[in-house]
């Protein structure tokens, strides 16, 4: 048998007080990120906010500072812009310049984009790969069904766990699972990365990841106290039922980590930042299963028992 | 042993099943470009047909076109709204039939939204052209002459007036914001400054000098942009078609759209602009033209149309009619021979050719200046399809190109092979033997989700290929579960056997629980999202609900085959 983790018998539960201050910030920092988001003050990507993406690359070699410089003269300060590496496939000087608006005067974005750079690089020609424009009204309905497809989904976690567990397990894993999510809103928040619906995406996806993470654990813990139906024994059985689980949350969390790794360095521009919130998500996932999830737990016995009467 | 059995016979089928499904799509991806033009040279269509029965890939893998257009339902009375969707789908459907797309996407959102998705198609312009354009042509005859020019010198008075009254009041800023038009034509600023002068000199009574003065922007705000340049030679009447410097449209138009101004145009005459500017010595140019408001005649009549050539050897929009459209069009232009009749194309005018004789049946429809062949297939193409009901407005659109679609699919590919790779190594040097059986597992698992996909004709995206990519992570959790439980029953000191049986049997329902954490999720992505996100939301449900099977009841399987172990490489 070949074994990374031997059996370990780690106190994870007396380390629970440090991991809450923890995870009380990184609650904290996704909750105000949360806040900018609905305050439409966070960095939200074109389709919510509505916008014009375009991509392309020039001929020759520029220089970012100059183009940014030349699109911010030519009608958009606000405009993001971003060199591209997609030099493993033969294209080079490759941008991506997004910005706010769809139209500009009488003319549409993209072609007042267009004529700038035609205009001031003239002798360095850029072809255009891809556009993309989504108006205000669309950013909206995307925007809500983004918001409802969260709702659902984060319910029917809710319903499914409470179906399954008690209400206080319930409880737990809803906190725990919205703690990864809020993190890893947070670390986006920070890195002023965009907040796009393929981001929604990874978010809703490492929710339900979180969870399993979390399900697990609690399986193990039900399945331990119906045999150790011992008074005063709550707290160990947690720590021996994490501790018994610790190496297939490892294994799966490597397995997955590997993937979505391999997907952030080779996946491409698309499914960059996907790959991104997954990493991180993972990772949090992983923490919160073993660190918040099942302290709560524990917390919640200590200051009112309920299992050993 | 009879479990055995049927476990043995349902994974056959499915993998059968499962080759069925997938075949086509296989076939296509193992052909090298060279096998793609044999196999055209020898049936022609045949690579297309194939494409057709194969995994659709989404347009962000493909290139094409994405458009989001609202039917504009405001502008509609309340009986029309009812179908007006499905109408404008219908004439939609039909153009870019015309246009030769394959396997376009036309279809309904919500209650007033139309998705349209054309794989392939990267001409973003022309597309805009062909589906957004409401297409609604109507002739209309001009007014004359001398009406217009009544029109035009009222305006001018009454724009003149409100600059002067601009003018008293605040020198600096209403300039600046009210007469944009004065500011821009700046070599006619010094002549302005002079006809001050010169009216302050003459006092009251100046008016009909400078009234004859052609270039006084004071006087003539609005003629001084005009120049007329429609004449019928043979009778030598002008009409009223004026060429407009392009520079100066933006000036003339908002002039017109001022409210006073507005108020002196009679309702039976109106504004219109030429769909195109033109190159009129070495200026470009726009006509403007006045036209009778009445509709003389509605497009929707014009049968078998087709592209011609005029008698200059210009592009022509030629088109048949029939039946009672044929003799009111005779009536129409029998009775204004020698005039030139508007062809207006959604409130802009194509051109204004002169009406040479009665026509009965062979119209056409001269292209205008500046028009190339293009302009005209668009405009044939609009008009055989027919006009929208109600004007579109895109809200949306993406245009992804060839090879970003293809540098994605490289992409995808290469990271699923890499993530496959690391992670089958992982788990066969972790659990040995056992490791290599959860390995052949998630061949399975990946084989049929990619059947799976391509039997129900789901469309493959990037997020898509990211889905897949996360269901090889995800989906080996089950056989982690069984595994560690396996080692924990060893531990204990069961025999192998039972070690087994017990580590599937107690796995199982944690299983279940953190597979149904992850459908969930799925699910409400499914249900709410769009485009590529649903096609991540499709590929996860898929192969999540897949690893069930395979991952418990494949690797369980392999196990029973043997029906004793001493040891176990676990």
């Amino acid at each position: 048998m070949f074994r990374i983790i031997k059996e370990t018998n780690i106190d994870f539960i007396g380390m629970r007080r440090k991991a809450f201050v923890f995870s009380t910030v990184l609650i904290l920092l996704g909750l105000t990120a949360f806040v900018m988001v609905l305050l439409n003050k966070a960095n939200m990507g074109i389709d919510f906010a509505g916008g014009t993406m375009l991509q392309g690359n020039f001929a020759h070699e520029i220089n970012i500072g100059d183009l940014r410089e030349a699109i911010a003269s030519g009608g958009f300060p606000e405009a993001s812009i971003q060199e591209l590496d997609r030099t493993d496939v033969g294209v080079f000087n490759s941008f991506m310049i997004r910005v706010r608006e769809t139209t500009a005067g009488d003319e549409r974005a993209v072609n007042k984009l267009l004529n700038i750079i035609k205009e001031r690089f003239p002798d360095n020609e850029f072809s255009k790969d891809s556009e993309h424009t989504i108006g205000p009204a669309v950013g909206e309905s995307l925007r809500r069904s983004a918001q409802w497809a969260v709702i659902i989904s984060i319910l029917g976690m809710i319903v499914y766990i409470w179906m399954r567990f008690d209400f206080r397990s319930g409880v737990a894993a809803t906190i725990a699972t919205l703690h990864d999510v809020l993190a890893v809103l947070g670390v986006f928040f920070i890195l002023n990365k965009e907040i796009t619906l393929l981001v929604v995406t990874a978010l809703l996806t490492l929710a339900g990841y979180s969870l399993t993470d979390t399900v697990v654990v609690y399986d193990r813990i039900r399945e331990n106290l119906k045999k150790f139906r011992k008074k005063g024994q709550f707290v160990n059985t947690v720590n021996n039922s994490i501790n018994e689980v610790l190496s297939r949350t490892i294994m799966t969390s490597l397995s997955t980590l590997i993937v979505v790794v391999v997907l952030f360095f080779f996946g491409g521009e698309v499914v960059h930042d996907f790959a991104l919130a997954m990493i991180i998500g993972i990772l949090v996932g992983t923490y919160s299963s073993v660190f918040v999830a099942s302290p709560i737990v524990v917390e919640w016995e200590a200051h009112r028992p309920s299992r050993f009467k | 042993m009879k479990g055995q059995t049927w476990r043995l016979a349902v994974t056959g089928v499915l993998v059968i099943l499962g080759l069925i499904g997938f075949w086509n799509t296989l076939k296509l991806w193992t052909l090298s470009e060279s096998d793609k033009e044999r196999m055209e040279e020898i049936k022609p269509g045949s690579v297309n047909e194939l494409e057709r029965k194969a995994m659709r890939l989404g347009l962000d893998l493909q290139g094409g076109i994405h458009v989001v257009l609202r039917v504009e339902m405001e502008k509609l009375d309340e009986a029309a709204k009812k179908d007006a969707v499905d109408r404008a789908i219908q004439v939609i459907r039909n153009r870019v039939d015309f246009t030769g797309v394959t396997e376009p996407i036309i279809q309904k959102q919500g209650n007033d939204r139309i998705i349209v998705d054309l794989p392939g198609y990267t001409d973003a312009e022309q597309a805009e052209d062909i589906i957004g354009q409401t297409a609604q042509l109507e002739f209309k005859l001009l007014e004359t002459y001398e009406n217009a020019q009544m029109i035009l010198s009222k305006i001018d008075s009454v724009v003149a007036e409100i600059r002067k009254t601009d003018k008293e009041k605040g020198e600096s800023e209403t300039t600046a914001e009210a007469e944009p038009a004065t500011g821009e034509a700046t070599p006619l600023d010094l002549e302005a400054e002079e006809d001050d002068i010169l009216a302050e000199l003459m006092g009251e009574d100046s008016g009909d000098v400078v009234d004859d003065m052609l270039f006084d922007s004071e006087e003539n705000p609005f003629t001084q942009y005009l120049e007329p340049y429609l004449i019928n030679d043979k009778t030598n009447t002008p009409w009223p078609g004026y060429m407009v410097a392009a520079k100066d449209r933006r000036a003339v138009e908002k002039m017109l759209e001022m409210p006073q101004v507005q108020r002196l145009i009679p309702a039976e005459a109106q504004f219109a602009w030429s769909t195109r500017s033109v190159i009129r010595e070495a200026y470009e140019v726009y006509y403007l033209y006045v036209l009778k408001s009445k509709v003389q005649f509605l497009g929707k009549y014009l049968e078998r149309i087709k592209l011609g050539r005029g008698q200059f050897q210009d592009h022509t929009v030629d088109f048949k009619l029939s039946g009672r459209a044929s003799a009111a069009f005779a009536r129409l232009t029998g009775a204004n021979v020698d005039k030139p009749l508007a062809i207006v194309i959604d409130g802009k005018v194509e051109s204004a050719p002169m009406i040479n004789s009665k026509i009965r049946k062979d119209g056409q429809i001269t292209m205008g200046g500046g028009a190339t062949l293009e302009d005209a297939k668009k405009l044939s193409i609009v008009l055989k399809a027919g006009a929208l009901p109600a004007p579109v407005e895109i809200i949306e659109k993406n245009v992804v190109g060839p090879t970003l679609g293809s540098d994605s699919i490289k992409k995808g590919l290469i990271s699923s092979l890499i993530g496959l790779t690391l992670v089958l190594f992982l788990i066969g040097i972790y659990y040995r033997v056992s490791g290599v059986i959860a390995d052949v597992a998630l061949i399975f698992n990946i084989f049929f989700l990619l059947a799976v996909m391509a039997g129900l004709k789901a469309t493959l995206t990037m997020p898509g290929i990211a889905g897949i990519i996360l269901t090889i992570g995800v989906s080996l959790d089950a056989n982690i579960l069984i595994f560690e439980r396996i080692r924990e029953e060893l531990r204990t000191g069961k025999t192998v056997r039972a070690a087994i049986d017990a580590g599937y049997s107690r796995a199982l329902l944690t299983i279940i629980d953190s597979h149904v954490t992850t459908l969930i999720t799925a699910g409400a992505l499914f249900l709410f999202g769009s485009g590529p996100i649903k096609g991540f939301a499709v590929t996860l449900f898929c192969g999540v609900t897949l690893s069930l099977y395979t991952a418990v009841v494949i690797t369980k399987t392999i196990f029973d085959i043997r029906k004793s172990y001493k040891t176990l490489s676990i």
